[in-house]
């Protein structure tokens, strides 16, 4: 699951990489393209942080039922 | 997962879902049907068969594009998206944030609403809308741009739904599957096209309702978002194969879910860095950044090849397992009979030369030449109508009948309809491709020049207007077939779909060939066709520069 939220932040990584170089490097100076490809990064970084959210917490469900299973055992 | 998880999953959905996705698929038809009607009628006054005038002719133009590249590619989009992630995640569960994706739907329509109103009665805006072509700021023109903002907000509300539901099953702890993860991805995307839009439009729409200047950048906003309608629709297609060869065949990748992930999430890193070819007609664009610009556009398609690899290379190691022989063999035992098989069969077909001619125009030195040409819709129409087109086709030819429990009309009939839409679409392509390199203009009605043009043109031209007649009437009969599902009436007997079973597990000796070898057999064809136009380029007496890219 770990491997999900890593892709999603790589894409984020690109795209915020892309929307630094095209803000300001000035050869390519293309605040349009910045502005787009840095609210993308925006949109890839909460999708990373979703994915991370939902996988923490059902490892979370996880740890506490196995808990739970062994007070029953016990 | 079962092997007819997008099945089951889509037939265990409640009332409520049902309606919300039977609304999408509706709106979708709707959209595609007017679209192909407007696109047959400029076909026929582009090929001098119907005088409609430039008025009428720029209506149809304008309608047709609107209709079908931003209406019936997103409609189909948001409840191809929905309804993947609900059925691969917790399909008795539903929807996710259900009035969310009925908010986005409702803002969708009243967004092809407000465009067709516009397309009707306004001056006729062309696709990209440039506000130099409304003249002054109008009801009509403010109606056109507010319908693409809605159509972006209603976008943002579905994809937004789309994550909430393609997360359910990551949250219960079950394995989260490839599908869901690449909704997950093609929901960011979305997401993206709906604010890359949102900032394309919104300035020409303050102008068009007296609130703020013409805007001067409206060409390069228009080319930020347009690069993403590029990829969105190519993501959604091979996601689609990838579910329905499942479905059909039972055949997951060979190559492991982790594998097809990371292809899947490549689309993405691969989106901003190949734009720049758009900026290629851009006068004062730096030549080390045009060299640049070129190098980054060969990956453009690297991801679409790799899952196609995926797919291909899956499928035959599977057919041999099951006895297939021979380096085709494998290929005739896919069940050809079911409409989606031959649907997807064709789009393939279609995707490797829109591919591989899309390679010419993205080269720098050609782009100049070949941009305002006939060349663009010729190359084109192999990606919308013969790829993504028929692909969506066949995820409906799946996706309603479980959703509306009814049988699917005449099975035998849908599966020949994609080759006559190909058919066409090799007419309207080859002819189109042919008109473009020899000059004739992309946007001009008629290029009959009072007689004074080339004699090969209105050749060519009648013959993309017989081709896109043909086309259109197999995308058309296909669209009204599916419709039927919809409607009360319909029958209630559902009848299986021819499937094979090759699921199980493969041999160690299998090989897969075709794949690989479909990659050289492309690489070839596109080097050809780029060869081909230099040496055509060179053979013309003429210079191009400008101002304005596709």
């Amino acid at each position: 699951m770990k491997q999900d939220s890593w892709l999603f932040l790589a894409v984020f990584a690109v795209w915020a990489a892309l929307a630094i170089v095209y803000a300001t490097v000035p050869m390519f100076a293309m605040p349009g393209y910045a502005v787009v490809w840095g609210w993308g990064a925006l949109v890839f970084l909460g999708l990373a942080l979703a994915v991370h959210r939902a996988a923490k917490r059902k490892a979370g469900d996880t740890q506490s039922m196995s808990r739970g299973d062994a007070d029953v055992v016990g | 997962m079962s092997r007819n998880t997008l099945v089951e999953g889509l037939a265990a959905l409640g009332p409520a879902e049902r309606r919300l996705l039977k609304s999408a698929f509706g709106a979708a038809l709707a959209a595609l049907a007017l679209g192909v009607l407007w696109g047959a009628a400029t076909a026929l006054a582009r090929a001098g068969f119907l005088d409609l005038g430039p008025l009428a002719g720029y209506r149809a133009l304008t309608g047709h594009a609107v209709s079908i590249f931003f209406y019936w590619l997103y409609f189909a989009q948001a409840g191809l998206l929905l309804a993947l992630a609900a059925a691969y995640g917790a399909p008795g569960r539903g929807v996710a944030w259900r009035p969310l994706a009925w908010a986005g739907v409702s803002l969708m329509t009243a967004g092809f609403a407000a465009n067709l109103y516009a397309v009707t009665s306004g001056m006729p805006l062309l696709y990209d809308a440039p506000p130099e072509l409304a003249g002054a700021p109008s009801a009509e023109a403010a109606a056109f741009y507010a319908g693409y903002l809605l159509l972006a907000a209603g976008l943002f509300c579905v994809a937004a739904a789309g994550v909430a539901t393609a997360l359910r099953p990551l949250a219960a702890g079950a394995e989260w599957p490839v599908v869901s993860f690449a909704c997950c991805a093609w929901a960011g995307l979305l997401m993206v096209s709906a604010i890359a839009a949102a900032y394309a439009f919104l300035p020409a729409a303050l102008w068009a309702l007296g609130l703020g200047a013409l805007p001067a950048d409206h060409a390069t906003r228009w080319h930020i978002l347009f690069h993403n309608m590029h990829y969105l629709p190519l993501m959604a297609t091979v996601l689609l194969w990838y579910a329905l060869v499942e479905a059909m065949t039972g055949v997951k990748s060979i190559f492991g879910a982790r594998f097809s992930k990371i292809v899947f999430a490549l689309y993405l890193v691969f989106v901003p860095p190949t734009s720049l070819y758009h900026m290629f007609l851009e006068p004062d664009l730096a030549q080390s950044v045009r060299v640049l610009g070129s190098l980054l556009s060969l990956f453009i398609s690297v991801p679409t090849v790799m899952v196609f690899l995926v797919i291909v290379s899956s499928l035959e190691v599977h057919a041999r397992s099951a006895g297939a022989r021979g380096l085709f063999g494998w290929i005739r035992m896919l069940p050809w009979a079911n409409p989606a098989m031959s649907a997807i069969g064709f789009a393939v077909l279609n995707l490797a030369l829109g591919g591989a001619l899309s390679f010419v125009l993205i080269q720098e030195k050609l782009a100049s030449l070949l941009s305002d040409t006939f060349f663009v819709p010729g190359y084109f129409h192999f990606l919308t109508v013969g790829t993504v087109t028929l692909t969506f086709l066949a995820a409906l030819v799946y996706a309603l009948p479980p959703l509306t429990g009814c049988a699917l009309w005449r099975p035998g009939v849908l599966r020949g309809l994609p080759h006559l839409a190909t058919a066409g679409l090799a007419l309207f392509g080859t002819a189109g491709v042919a008109a473009g390199y020899l000059g004739v203009p992309r946007r001009v009605l008629d290029v009959a020049y009072d007689g004074a043009a080339p004699a090969a043109w209105p050749i060519l031209m009648g013959i993309v207007g017989i081709g896109g007649l043909l086309m259109s009437a197999a995308i058309l009969a296909y669209a009204l077939a599916l419709a039927a599902n919809l409607l009360p009436g319909a029958a209630r007997l559902r009848v299986a779909l021819p499937e094979v079973q090759w699921g199980g597990p493969v041999a160690a000796a299998a090989r897969a060939w075709t794949g690989p070898l479909a990659v050289l057999v492309l690489v070839g064809i596109t080097v050809g066709f780029t060869m081909l136009a230099f040496e055509l380029m060179r053979a013309l007496p003429l210079a191009a520069s400008g101002a304005i890219g596709h």
